[in-house]
């Protein structure tokens, strides 16, 4: 039993970081029914953000967020006004093309910018270990991935059933003409929904930046891992995410540990697989 | 001058001619009725009038201000509000989310819970759900639901479209005595209604449309069944 202990809580602990990676993608579907696959380079932008925050100010990963986030927010905000609010009445493929066009173009120009060496936000929270009953460590980092992204979740669902803005997310996503005869500019609404989930982008950017290397590429890897807690989870539904990312963790890590550190990833797929065929809209997804 | 003054507007849908020349005015304090049958352009009078459509020719005012060519959240925030036809509850809010999401306006915002408090003192079944999904409520109580969420926005002036589609009568009843109550309280009411009788008994004035025209306007005490017939189904 105790053995798997370890990938339980690991994988929860990845799980957590796992939640935020997919949370952007899945309100930019909930909200605008439409694909952002420019969300992983969002990520990683955020990732060199951070790290020239962190060479020129020699702040902490952690604390250049008080810079990067609203950076983001801007960018995404931007990013909806200048190209995706263009083609949001015309079906999903212009966005998607649309969205391509921008996460090769921010790859390509981190790679003219940064080089495409490895590189990462270090930290010491990387080496530091926290001791569970004895048995085994955990590294810290994973705590604070985990518990960030616990905040971000709760923060976001807070905000989506407390404010004004929120409601008026909503709104938009169930009817837009409706929404309209609110006194809702909603292309202004979409743009904040794009700003929140660039900002979502840039806290899993510098998690995922403390946590492991990063290249001007990454960004395609995570859109994939956001992929699958999106499709876990349900698209759209914000509890339904953070179930996706601890189901995507804890598999990939069970199946690490059963199967050998190659199959990590692949068991990861097959549940999502399985999932996709029992539960085609996802865990929690109810449209 | 009127409160609302439309002249001469052409609305289409693409190609497609809905509203021909069509001249309306609305004066302040009063009921103005707008009947015609299903497909007489009706709702598109309406989402001309809310700036839901683009019209092509003519112009409208509201209170002075030209508002054809606004967005329509412009529109909402000079104190013109529309109740759509088929209610458009927002189904990911609640009851209470979809009355405030009515307030959304920097003016509305600011006397929120006033106006929530007044709303739900006139359509008291809604404060026993308050919390429920909005579309989880019957058919009557969306429909108060729906109007009670256009009048959070503090409207001077205010549109229903056949608010009285597909429910009972007693229900419908209920709805016209808010109306008219509304009224009463000050705003400037447009009925709009395929069911002549019940609207032509509460309002001041009247106006039929048929085919993207209108065919007959006046006084509903000066207007016989007869003529009301023909500018209706064009016999
Ligand atoms: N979205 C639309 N696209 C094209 N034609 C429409 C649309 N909505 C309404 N029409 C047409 O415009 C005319 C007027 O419709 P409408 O204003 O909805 O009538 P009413 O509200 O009086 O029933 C009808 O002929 C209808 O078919
Ligand atoms: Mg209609």
């Amino acid at each position: 039993m105790i053995e798997y202990l370890e990938p339980l809580i690991n994988g929860i602990l990845l799980g957590g970081l796992y939640g935020v990676v997919g949370i952007g993608l899945s309100m930019v579907f909930g909200i605008m029914r439409q694909v952002n696959l420019a969300h992983g380079e969002l990520m990683i932008l955020s990732s060199y953000l951070s790290l020239v925050f962190l060479q020129v100010l020699g702040l902490h990963p952690l604390v250049t967020l008080i810079l990067v986030a609203p950076l983001m927010f801007f960018i995404g905000y931007l990013i909806q006004i200048l190209l995706f609010n263009r083609v949001m009445q015309r079906g999903m493929e212009p966005f998607l093309m649309i969205s391509f066009g921008l996460s090769i173009i921010i790859q390509n120009a981190l790679l003219l910018i940064f080089t495409p060496d490895a590189r990462s936000l270090e930290t010491a929270m990387v080496i530091k270990g926290v001791d569970v009953f004895g048995l085994f460590n955990i590294p810290l980092i994973y705590l604070v991935n985990f518990t960030v992204g616990a905040l971000v979740l709760t923060a976001l669902h807070q905000f989506m059933k407390r404010t004004y803005m929120g409601w008026a997310i909503n709104a938009s996503a169930d009817n837009e003409t409706a929404a309209k005869l609110m006194g809702i500019n909603v292309n202004k609404v979409y743009a904040y929904a794009l700003g929140i989930a660039a900002v979502t982008a840039a806290i899993s950017g510098v998690l995922v930046g403390m946590s492991f290397t990063f290249y001007p590429h990454s960004g395609t890897q995570y859109l994939i891992i956001a992929f699958g807690v999106v499709i876990i989870g349900g698209l759209g539904s914000l509890p339904g995410t953070f179930l996706g990312g601890l189901v995507l963790g804890v598999s990939q890590l069970f199946g690490g540990r059963i199967l050998g550190p190659g199959f990590q990833l692949l068991s990861g797929y097959i549940i999502l697989l399985i999932i996709l065929t029992v539960r085609p809209q996802g865990i929690l997804g109810g449209r | 001058m009127p409160l609302l003054e439309m002249k001469d507007v052409d609305t289409f849908y693409g190609e497609l001619q809905a509203l021909f020349k069509v001249s309306i005015e609305v004066d302040r304090g009063r009921i103005v009725s707008v009947l015609g049958a299903n497909g007489a352009g009706k709702s598109t009078l309406l989402k001309s009038i809310s700036g839901l459509l683009e019209t092509r020719s003519g112009n409208i005012v509201f209170d002075g201000k030209r508002i054809d060519g606004l967005p329509p959240h412009d529109i909402v925030d000079l104190g013109l509000s529309l109740v759509p036809e088929g209610r458009k509850i927002f189904s990911s809010l609640t009851v209470r989310e979809n009355l405030m999401i009515g307030s959304y306006t920097p003016k509305a915002r600011k006397q929120s819970h006033k106006t929530l408090k007044g709303i739900l003192k006139l359509f008291p079944s809604l404060h026993a759900r308050i919390s429920q999904k909005g579309t989880d409520l019957s058919g009557g109580e969306q429909q108060m639901l729906a109007i009670g969420r256009a009048l959070m926005s503090r409207p001077r002036f205010i549109i229903f479209d056949e608010i009285s589609l597909g429910l009972s009568p007693l229900v419908v009843k209920e709805l016209y005595r808010a109306v008219k109550k509304i009224n009463q309280e000050g705003m400037t009411v447009v009925l709009v209604e395929q069911d002549v009788k019940r609207s032509l008994k509460v309002a001041d004035f009247a106006y039929i449309l048929q085919e993207g025209k209108v065919t007959l306007q006046g006084n509903p005490r000066h207007l016989t069944e007869e003529t009301v017939k023909r500018a209706y189904f064009g016999l």
